[in-house]
C-alpha cells in the first residue's frame, strides 16, 4: 500500500497525503532513470575502476536511492576505456594490405610512416577517396640524407639577439636562423634554454627584447610540445579533427585520416584518449601538427617518450619531410640530431654557441683520429708518435692497439704510417675513429668552458 | 578484417566534424557534467517543494514528543526552498563545471594544442562561456519547472508570469556566474584556485548586499528574485541588478580574454 511508504521506518503507519503520491511520481521517475542509465552504462562498459562490476552493480541498486547511482557516476566509471572495442589487428597483419603501411598499434608492430607514400587509399577511403594528401606527399619517399638542405635558401625563421631572462637563466642575444626546407636540430643540455627558444617561436611566450622575423604566415607553423596534453574524453581522430577544424577548415577527413596514418595511430583513431600510452599521445601530438600541413614544423623533444622502435618511425618520418617543409626539433638524444639533421644549434646556458651544417660543426670541432693497430706490443710505438708535433693526444687501446688524435687529417695520414715504420713495427690496420656529434658537442662545449675560464 | 570498427567508427564521425562548439557538447555529455548538473537542480526541485509542504508532519514523526507550530505553507515557500538550495548548491556545480572548461592553461600541453591553433582568445573563452551558460540555464530551468510542478500540486497556485520572470532573473545571475569563472580562470591558473576565487567573488556580493545604497544594484539579487517576484515585487525592481550583471558579466569576459591572451605557458 503506498501510504505506508514514508511509515515503514517508523513505528506508526503514515498515510501519504492526497498529492504527494503525484508529487513524487517525478523523483521516483528521476532516481528510476539515474539507476538504470547507471546499470546500463555499467554494463556496456569495458572496465570499471575499483570493484569489480558486480559489486558496483549491487552499490547502485542496494544502496540508497540514488546515492549508489551518484557514487558509481562519480567514482566507478571508467571513461577512459571505449565503450565498443577496437579490433586489435591480427598478427601479421600489417603486411598483408599494401594500402595500409601503418597497420600496427604502439610499439613494435608499427611501419615506418615512409612506407605508405604513393599507396592507394581503396582499403580505406573507397573509390571516392581523394588520392593522397599534403600529409602523404610531405612522407613520400624515404628519409633524405642529411645535408641535403639548401645550405643558402631563404630562412623561414630569423631572430636578432633574441633574449629572455630569468634571472640569470633563460636566452641571450640568440641569432637563429633556419633556412626554409631543412631540418634543423636544436641540441643542449637541460636547463640551456631549448623549450623557451621555442615557446618563444611558437608564440606563448615572449622575449624580453630582441626580434623574430618570418618569411611565412604565422598560420603555417604547427607546434607539438615536449608533452602534448589531450582532452582524454575524446578520440584521436576527434582530437586530429579538431585541430583540422581550427588550423584548416577547408580540409577534410582524409587529411585527418592522412595524419593519423603518418602519425602510425591509424588503428588507434576511435579509441578514447585517456587510453593511449605517452607514447601514443607523443604521436598524436605529432599528427595534430602534420593535420594543416604548415610550412614550418616545431617540434619540442618530439621522441622523448617513445621507445627504439617508435623513435625510428618518428625520426623517418620527419626527416622525410625534407625540403617539403622546414622543421625545428629539440632533442637530447644527439644520435638523433645526427642522424636528421641537416643544420644544427647548439644552446649551452641561454646562449648559441654554435649554428651551422651539421657536418661542418664535426669537421670543426673534432680533432682527427684513427685506430691504429700493430702487430706485436705497441707501447714502443706510442710512445714513439707522442713524441711527434702534430700528434694532439695517443693512448693505448688495447695491447696491440693505439688510439691517435692529430692536429689535422693530412698530419695524421702521413705521420702515423711513417712514424710506425721508423720504430720498426709493422702496422695491421689503421681506421678513422668515427666522428659523432657527441663528441663535437662535447669539444664544442669544452672548449667554450675553457676560454670563459 | 583489422580496421573494420575503426572505419565503422569514422563513418560515424563523418556527418560530425569536430569544432570548438562540438568539443564544449562532448565536454557536457562524454562526461558527468551535464547530469551533474540536471540531477542537482532536478532532485532540489522536485524535493524542495515536497519537504517544505511536510516538514511539520516529518519532525512530528521523527520527534513525536515535540511540537513545532510553523506559518500556514504558502507557495511562496516551496519555491524558497528550491531557490535557496539551488542558489548555493547549485551554483557552486556550475562554478565548477564553468572553472573545468576555462582552465585550460592548467595543463601546459593542452594550453599549447589550443594557444596555437586559434586565431583569437576569444575563440577559446566564447564556447566556453555559451555552452556552461546555456547548460546551466537549461539546468536551472528544469528544476525550477520541476519546483513549480510539486508546488502547484501540494501547495497551491503559482502564477506563470511570475515564475518566467523569475526564470529570466536565475537566467542572467548564472550567465554571471559563469562569466566570473572564466575571469577567475584568467587570474587563477588552476581548476581547484580558479573555483575558490570565484565562489569567494560571487559569496562576497551578497555580503555587500547588506548596504542598503548598493543592494538593488547588484547582481547577487537576482539569486532571490523568484522569490521575491511572488510576494510582491515586480520585475522592473530588479532591472537595475539586471543591468549590472549583463554590464558586469560582459567585463568580467573581457578581462578573461585580455588577461588570458596576456598570459605566457
Amino acid at each position: 500500500m503506498p501510504g505506508a511508504l514514508l511509515g515503514a521506518e517508523l513505528s506508526r503507519p503514515f498515510r501519504l497525503p492526497p498529492h504527494l503520491l503525484a508529487a513524487l511520481v517525478p523523483v521516483l521517475i528521476l532516481f528510476a532513470a539515474l539507476t538504470i542509465f547507471c546499470l546500463v552504462d555499467l554494463y556496456r562498459a569495458e572496465s570499471v575502476r575499483g570493484l569489480p562490476k558486480i559489486a558496483w552493480a549491487l552499490i547502485i541498486v542496494l544502496v540508497s536511492w540514488p546515492i549508489g547511482a551518484l557514487v558509481y557516476l562519480f567514482a566507478g566509471r571508467d571513461r577512459g576505456r571505449p565503450r565498443r572495442p577496437t579490433p586489435q589487428p591480427a598478427a601479421g597483419a600489417s603486411g598483408t594490405s599494401g594500402a595500409i603501411g601503418t597497420a600496427g598499434t604502439g610499439a613494435g608492430s608499427r611501419a615506418a610512416p615512409a612506407a605508405d607514400a604513393g599507396v592507394p587509399e581503396t582499403d580505406h577511403a573507397g573509390p571516392g577517396a581523394v588520392p593522397a594528401t599534403s600529409v602523404r606527399a610531405a612522407t613520400a619517399g624515404q628519409p633524405a640524407v642529411p645535408g641535403d638542405a639548401p645550405e643558402h635558401s631563404r630562412p623561414v625563421v630569423t631572430t636578432t639577439d633574441l633574449t629572455r631572462d630569468y634571472g640569470g637563466t633563460g636566452l641571450f642575444d640568440v641569432g637563429l636562423r633556419v633556412p626554409d626546407g631543412c631540418i634543423y636540430g636544436l641540441v643542449g643540455p637541460n636547463g640551456a634554454g631549448k623549450t623557451t627558444l621555442l615557446s618563444i617561436l611558437s608564440g606563448i611566450r615572449r622575449a624580453d627584447r630582441g626580434s623574430v622575423t618570418w618569411s611565412i604566415d604565422r598560420s603555417q607553423i604547427a607546434v607539438c610540445p615536449d608533452v602534448p596534453e589531450f582532452d582524454g574524453w575524446l578520440t584521436g581522430y576527434e582530437i586530429v579533427d579538431l585541430a583540422r577544424s581550427l588550423v584548416a577548415p577547408e580540409s577534410g577527413r582524409q587529411d585527418v585520416l592522412a595524419a593519423l596514418r603518418a602519425a602510425g595511430l591509424a588503428e588507434d583513431a576511435d579509441r578514447r584518449v585517456s587510453g593511449y600510452s605517452r607514447g601514443m599521445v607523443q604521436r598524436l601530438g605529432l599528427a595534430c601538427a602534420l593535420v594543416g600541413d604548415p610550412r614550418l614544423l616545431i617540434l619540442d623533444e618530439p621522441t622523448s617518450a617513445l621507445d627504439p622502435a617508435g623513435r625510428a618511425d618518428i625520426l623517418n618520418l620527419v626527416a622525410a619531410m625534407r625540403g617539403s617543409r622546414t622543421v625545428i626539433f629539440s632533442s637530447h638524444i644527439l644520435a638523433d640530431v645526427q642522424r636528421i639533421a641537416d643544420r644544427v644549434g647548439i644552446l649551452r646556458d641561454g646562449r648559441l654557441l654554435y649554428q651551422g651544417a651539421t657536418g661542418d660543426l664535426i669537421d670543426t670541432y673534432l680533432r682527427p683520429a684513427w685506430l691504429v693497430r700493430i702487430a706485436g706490443q705497441a707501447d714502443q710505438v706510442a710512445a714513439a708518435i707522442t713524441d711527434q708535433p702534430w700528434a694532439t693526444r695517443v693512448e693505448l687501446a688495447g695491447a696491440d692497439s693505439i688510439r691517435v688524435d692529430a692536429v689535422t687529417i693530412e698530419a695524421g695520414e702521413r705521420g702515423i704510417p711513417a712514424a710506425i715504420a721508423a720504430c720498426g713495427a709493422r702496422q695491421v690496420s689503421c681506421e678513422p675513429v668515427a666522428a659523432d656529434l657527441e663528441s663535437a658537442f662535447l669539444a664544442l662545449t669544452s672548449s667554450v668552458a675553457g676560454e670563459a675560464s | 578484417m583489422t580496421g573494420t570498427a575503426a572505419l565503422a567508427g569514422r563513418d560515424r564521425a563523418e556527418g560530425r566534424r569536430m569544432g570548438i562548439w562540438r568539443l564544449e557538447w562532448l565536454r557536457l555529455v562524454r562526461t558527468p557534467r551535464a547530469l551533474a548538473l540536471c540531477v542537482i537542480y532536478l532532485a532540489f526541485g522536485l524535493i524542495e517543494p515536497v519537504s517544505t509542504k511536510y516538514s511539520a508532519q516529518l519532525v512530528h514523526r521523527l520527534a513525536p514528543g515535540v511540537r513545532i507550530t510553523l506559518p500556514p505553507v504558502t507557495p511562496a515557500a516551496g519555491i524558497s526552498s528550491y531557490v535557496s538550495n539551488a542558489g548555493q548548491i547549485g551554483l557552486i556545480i556550475v562554478v565548477v563545471i564553468a572553472a573545468g572548461a576555462f582552465s585550460f592553461d592548467s595543463r601546459r600541453g593542452l594550453a599549447t594544442f589550443l594557444r596555437t591553433r586559434v586565431s583569437g582568445m576569444w575563440q577559446l573563452v566564447g564556447p566556453r562561456f555559451a555552452v556552461s551558460t546555456l547548460a546551466a540555464i537549461v539546468a536551472y530551468l528544469l528544476g525550477t519547472l520541476a519546483a513549480w510542478y510539486e508546488t502547484t500540486l501540494l501547495i497551491g497556485h503559482l502564477p506563470a508570469g511570475e515564475i518566467a520572470a523569475g526564470i529570466l532573473c536565475g537566467s542572467v545571475y548564472l550567465a554571471f556566474a559563469v562569466a566570473v569563472t572564466g575571469a577567475a580562470a584568467a587570474v587563477a591558473r588552476g581548476t581547484l584556485a580558479t573555483v575558490g576565487l570565484a565562489v569567494a567573488v560571487l559569496l562576497l556580493l551578497p555580503l555587500v548586499g547588506t548596504f542598503r545604497a548598493v543592494h538593488d544594484w547588484l547582481p547577487s539579487t537576482l539569486v532571490a528574485a523568484p522569490v521575491d517576484l511572488l510576494t510582491g515585487s515586480h520585475l522592473s525592481g530588479f532591472l537595475p541588478a539586471l543591468g549590472v550583471a549583463v554590464a558586469a558579466g560582459a567585463l568580467a569576459l573581457a578581462l578573461a580574454v585580455n588577461r588570458l591572451s596576456a598570459r605566457e605557458i
